[in-house]
């Protein structure tokens, strides 16, 4: 914000070779420089060019997409954890806002999962069956359950895990029928949520997963659930640091936008 | 632009920053809806780029990844969601054609031809896209006021960093009038997106 008027003027007329790449890369850093001190012009200029050039690939000829690559996004996903969320000034710097690309690694889970990590895998097969009873229609939810299960990567991913901990949560009102487990790792912090028995959270609302240290809760994470079925969800890093530390898990339906702290009755609970 | 087209582009947009906060917490099936969203557009941009399928492919699991890892350096100030994947698929695109291309750009000399202009293409990349169709045929249908040499011009510059002095050389067309038609172009693809309509 201390750049002179003149100089910002003269600066705007670099934001269309800017966005179109055709800054030599000295002028370019220089250009960076500018934008990192905070030239409100130009970066309106170039956000405006950025969305208008963003038109262009919409005119483009229709492509098929490779074969399986959404799944390979997807498990490397499953590997790696998203930064945490922070608070970060505007970056005006549109064209390089990237850490250096990096190839993916390989999918280790997919044949390190241990006979510790197949064992898991039935245990949770049998809770399913033991969760969802018996009428034919359960048997056939069991039935793509359990397929779904061992095809999952993220299930996999958790139970690769060397050591791993079982968590169970059950209703905490009678006779709600809720039920759930949460398995987990403490070692790398990885985890599998299951639940059965939770309705779908109405409109502007998610159920929400808390942990429980020394009387006080930590949100987890939030989660859907689809109508009817057990729900499954991978748990990439469980906000905790020493293994005892944890108390209980808890679930509570909050704001779809989550909460800091529960708002709603605890639906269910399970201590370690 | 007309208000309906606003209206769709600002839910277009609400409906990546839902998104996109999903992502901020952990949530992959966010990133998958992201992907359905959005491979439509960013497949043959990246494939339009780089020239190859394996290029394509890698620059936008790149995007993905980038997407899923640094959610938080998208700026909303900035702009939206959509036009900050694109950014992001070109410079990661242009960074991987750098890289492995440098020679062959010499070769092709005056081989702009990698690709048909998308000024006769029927099918666009967006109509598989059903959260963008309506939207993308509104932006198409403003884009026909681009004249063809003012998309074609774009096309080079964008998509394969065509300086404009090259572009001169390579079409015989005057550095002035080349400069002009892509002031002019650029002022229409302005006109024709919604931040300016705002
Ligand atoms: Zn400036």
């Amino acid at each position: 914000m201390t750049t002179k008027p003149e100089e910002r003027h003269e600066q705007l007329e670099l934001c269309i070779p800017y966005v179109f790449g055709r800054l030599n890369p000295g002028n370019r850093k220089q250009f960076e420089a500018h934008l990192t001190s905070g030239c409100e012009k130009c970066i309106h200029e170039l956000s405006g060019l950025y969305e208008a050039t963003a038109l262009l690939p919409l005119l483009l000829r229709q492509e098929t997409p490779p074969s399986g690559l959404r799944q390979r996004i997807l498990s490397r996903a499953s590997s790696k954890k998203p930064e945490p969320q922070r608070v970060e000034r505007p970056s005006a710097q549109r064209e390089s806002p990237v850490t250096p690309a990096t190839r993916p690694e390989f999918p280790w889970y997919r044949y390190a999962a241990t006979a510790v990590g197949i064992l898991m895998i039935l245990a949770l097969a049998y809770f399913v069956y033991e969760l969802a009873g018996t009428t034919t229609r359960q048997q056939k939810q069991i039935a793509d359950l359990e397929a779904r299960l061992l095809q999952n990567d993220d299930v996999l991913a958790a139970f690769g895990a060397h050591q791993f901990e079982d968590v169970p949560l059950t209703g905490v009102e009678p006779g709600s029928g809720f039920s759930g487990r949460f398995f987990w790792d403490p070692s790398n912090r990885n985890g599998v949520l299951q639940i059965g028995g939770l309705p779908v959270a109405a409109e502007g609302k998610c159920y929400q997963l808390w942990m429980m240290k020394q009387n006080k809760y930590f949100a987890v994470m939030q989660f859907d659930v689809d109508s009817g079925q057990a729900v499954f969800v991978r748990m990439l890093s469980v906000p905790v640091g020493e293994k005892g530390e944890i108390e209980a898990f808890a679930v509570t339906l909050e704001p779809k936008e989550g909460s800091t702290q529960p708002s709603g009755a605890i639906l269910l609970r399970g201590a370690r | 632009m007309q208000r309906n087209v606003l209206a769709q582009r600002q839910q277009i947009d609400r409906e990546d920053a839902d998104l996109l906060k999903r992502i901020q917490r952990s949530d992959q099936r966010a990133l998958g809806s992201l992907y359905d969203r959005y491979v439509g557009v960013l497949y043959p941009f990246t494939l339009r780029v780089t020239g190859s399928n394996e290029a394509a492919e890698g620059v936008l699991h790149d995007v993905l990844l980038h997407v899923w890892e640094k959610s938080s350096s998208y700026a909303p100030q900035n702009g939206s969601v959509y036009a900050w994947l694109v950014a992001l698929s070109r410079m990661k695109a242009v960074e991987k054609m750098r890289a492995a291309n440098q020679k062959r750009k010499q070769e092709s000399e005056g081989g702009a031809q990698r690709s048909a202009s998308a000024a006769d293409t029927k099918q666009p990349a967006a109509e598989t896209i059903v959260a963008l169709k309506g939207y993308a045929e509104e932006v198409r249908n403003s884009l026909k006021s681009l004249s063809k040499l003012e998309l074609r011009l774009l096309e080079l510059s964008y998509y394969e960093g065509q300086s404009q002095s090259d572009l001169a050389r390579m079409l015989r067309i005057p550095l002035g009038t080349i400069k002009a038609k892509m002031r002019r172009g650029i002022q229409k693809l302005r006109l024709s997106s919604a931040e300016e309509a705002k």
